[in-house]
């Protein structure tokens, strides 16, 4: 599914968070949103997922705005990974998975299909979480929760799939495991995928294209080569940054911070 | 593993539908067998369940049997509507310290009943008006309760404090109002204020019964989006679900079930927190099965509640009987101070 976003603008009640941004993004491709604490990517995302309203501006699937879908069709189409939620009823694994899969049920139906169930365990075994489906939320680890958040995306079987900081909390393994699998899931079922991160390395390691954002607008946007540079690093980051360049991929290495934080102040 | 799992689930609920039917059978014609004239239960049983079948029954017993029928079946639905109204009000907080009578709807729902009474003494005569001045009371107590702990920074332990200064500061005006119609009521207001089942008349029982039944009519259409909403309201939203109106309806329903207990039975504490507590035990936080096994635990606990009101009201022989909401305070308060331990260690 192709994303357009035209001039969009968003606000939180009398605060700026997003101002100017337009942009596209094609199926089967990962797009990188980067950018410093506070730039609005978590904002770019839950504004295409309509969980935030624009106030000005139009976000497109497939050419149709996304104000004219219905919620729950929206809810067949988009997954939004929110790396924060509530634990504080208990309640398993599995009964948390299995919600993905409401907004391709009928509204009302007691009994569950085999179907449903069937995603779920698949992609359980992808994620290697099956042998935690009968845990509780509140007692896995940060790694593992992050895990089954993203097994519930993905086990809503969304056309667009929008990831939210998918790198905390993971070990090396999964780092690169699950980027691994979500960049070969979306090219093959031709899925959309954003993913909003700070890890750089894995952004040249995984984007088809980066968008780096700073202060609610768009300051670069292209192939990773031409968005991870040095100077422009340097300005938006406000550190020392050195380029290295590994099987022709551009690795960032911070250096130092540009400006100390001084303890005596 | 997903599909064993489900299916241990629907068989773990099942069997707890199968025992605590079996168990509420059994309680039930305890109930109808306690009184004044001690009843062989078999015998109730028989009368009761056996009736239509053709069964006479010997020595009256099916006539005595009927006189309690009303009071054990007061019980049952009041149970189970607060039970109801403790796992919505739990759900829509998210927060497991939730209860009606905690969060301050009982007592707001009675204040307000009283202050009805006052104002037009034919309400008790108007049983439908009773209850919507009742379920005016519960709503804005949720509304009250909610505002303060927002006040207060909105954690759960707020809110469970929040509830506890407008619990007591209205129970405490309604106390004083209740004294003040006691003339009115002609029941000792001591009832109302703690609740007690033996004064619920047999016409009123479809009032006590109809909420209940609606609610557990509309289960399958309120699982999906109760399950939502359990994970945040932006869980909620991106499944298509809307969190307002989800909370907006649970609170109506919860208010409802809450001020129909206390229009006709009086203040009962601690059902609404001990049984969901109990069902997600048993079977799980999925809606599907904790709602109907909610009710079932809350029915279950207020018949045992009640016999032993009965029960004490025989042995100790003072004069009139305990009120229901003693008993349930007793055995419900040592629970909450479990919870509330519980979650300060974590
Ligand atoms: N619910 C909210 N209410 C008010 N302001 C908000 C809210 N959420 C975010 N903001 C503000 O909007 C701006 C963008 O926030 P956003 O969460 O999109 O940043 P981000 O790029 O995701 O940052 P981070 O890297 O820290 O996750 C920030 O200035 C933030 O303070
Ligand atoms: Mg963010």
């Amino acid at each position: 599914m192709k994303i357009v976003i035209e001039d969009l603008e968003v606000w939180y009640s009398s605060i700026p968070a997003l101002r100017d941004i337009s942009l596209e993004v094609s199926e089967g491709e990962m797009t990188f949103v980067i950018g410093p604490n506070g730039a609005g990517k978590s904002t770019l995302l839950k504004t295409i997922a309509y969980i935030v309203k624009p106030k000005a501006g139009a976000i497109y699937i497939d050419g149709k705005s996304i104000s004219r879908f219905s919620p729950r069709d929206l809810g067949k189409i988009v997954a939004y990974v929110d790396p924060q939620i509530s634990k504080t009823i208990p309640s398993t694994v599995l009964e948390f998975l299995l919600t993905a899969r409401y907004p391709h049920q009928a509204t009302l139906g007691f009994s569950i299909q085999r179907h449903d169930l069937e995603i779920v365990e698949k992609i359980s075994r992808q994620m290697n979480i099956a042998h935690l489906l009968n845990r509780r939320l509140d007692e896995l680890s940060s790694g593992e929760l992050q895990r089954v958040l993203i097994a519930r995306a993905l086990a809503q079987k969304p056309g667009v799939l929008l990831l939210d900081e998918p790198s905390a909390f993971l070990d090396l393994r999964y780092r690169l495991e699950i980027l691994d699998y979500v960049k070969t899931s979306t090219e093959m079922n031709k899925i959309t995928c954003i993913v909003a991160i700070h890890d750089l390395y894995l952004a040249s390691l995984y984007a088809d294209k980066i968008i780096m954002m700073n202060n609610g607008e768009i300051v670069a946007a292209g192939r990773p080569e031409e968005v991870l540079k040095k100077e422009l690093l340097e300005k938006v980051y406000r550190v020392k940054i050195h380029l290295l360049n590994i099987n022709g991929k551009n690795i960032v290495i911070p250096l130092e911070p540009i400006e100390r934080i001084g303890l005596w102040v | 593993m997903a599909l064993p799992l489900y299916e241990r689930r629907v068989k773990h609920f099942f069997a707890s539908l199968i025992i605590l039917v079996t168990l509420l059978l059994f309680t039930f014609t305890l109930s109808l067998s306690i009184g004044s004239a001690m009843l062989d239960p078999v015998k109730v049983f028989k009368a009761i369940f056996l009736k239509p079948f053709g069964y006479s029954a010997e020595d009256n017993i099916d006539v005595i049997a009927m006189l309690r029928l009303s009071r054990a079946l007061a019980s049952l639905f009041c149970g189970a509507s607060l039970a109801l109204a403790g796992l919505l009000m739990q759900t829509i907080t998210r927060n497991p310290l939730a209860d009606p009578y905690i969060f301050g709807l009982s007592s707001t729902a009675l204040t307000a009943v009283a202050l009805g009474i006052i104002l037009v003494p034919n309400l008790m005569v108007y049983k439908v008006y009773m209850i919507v001045v009742s379920f005016l009371g519960a709503l804005a107590g949720y509304i009250l309760t909610l505002s303060l702990s927002k006040l207060g920074g909105g954690s759960s332990l707020a809110m469970v404090l929040a509830g506890i200064a407008i619990a007591s500061l209205f129970s405490g005006v309604s106390h004083i109002l209740l004294y003040i119609v006691q003339q009115i009521v002609k029941t000792p207001y001591v009832y109302l204020l703690m609740g007690s089942v033996s004064t619920v008349l047999q016409r009123d029982l479809l009032f006590l019964a109809l909420p209940t039944l609606l609610f557990a009519a509309l289960i399958p259409a309120l699982f999906k989006p109760l399950n939502a909403y359990l994970y945040g309201d932006e869980y909620a939203k991106q499944l298509g679900f809307n969190p307002t109106l989800v909370r907006d309806s649970a609170a109506f329903i919860a208010a409802l079930l809450t001020a129909i207990t206390i229009a006709f039975v009086g203040i009962v504490g601690f059902i609404g927190l001990a049984a969901p507590h109990i069902a997600r035990f048993l079977v799980g936080s999925d809606h599907r099965f904790a709602a109907p096994i909610v009710a079932l635990v809350g029915a279950l606990l207020t018949l045992l509640a009640d016999i032993v009101v009965k029960l004490v009201s025989l042995f100790a022989g003072a004069v009139g009987e305990l009120p229901l909401g003693v008993v349930t305070a007793v055995i419900g308060a040592p629970f909450l101070a479990y919870l509330i331990v519980k979650k300060v260690r974590e």
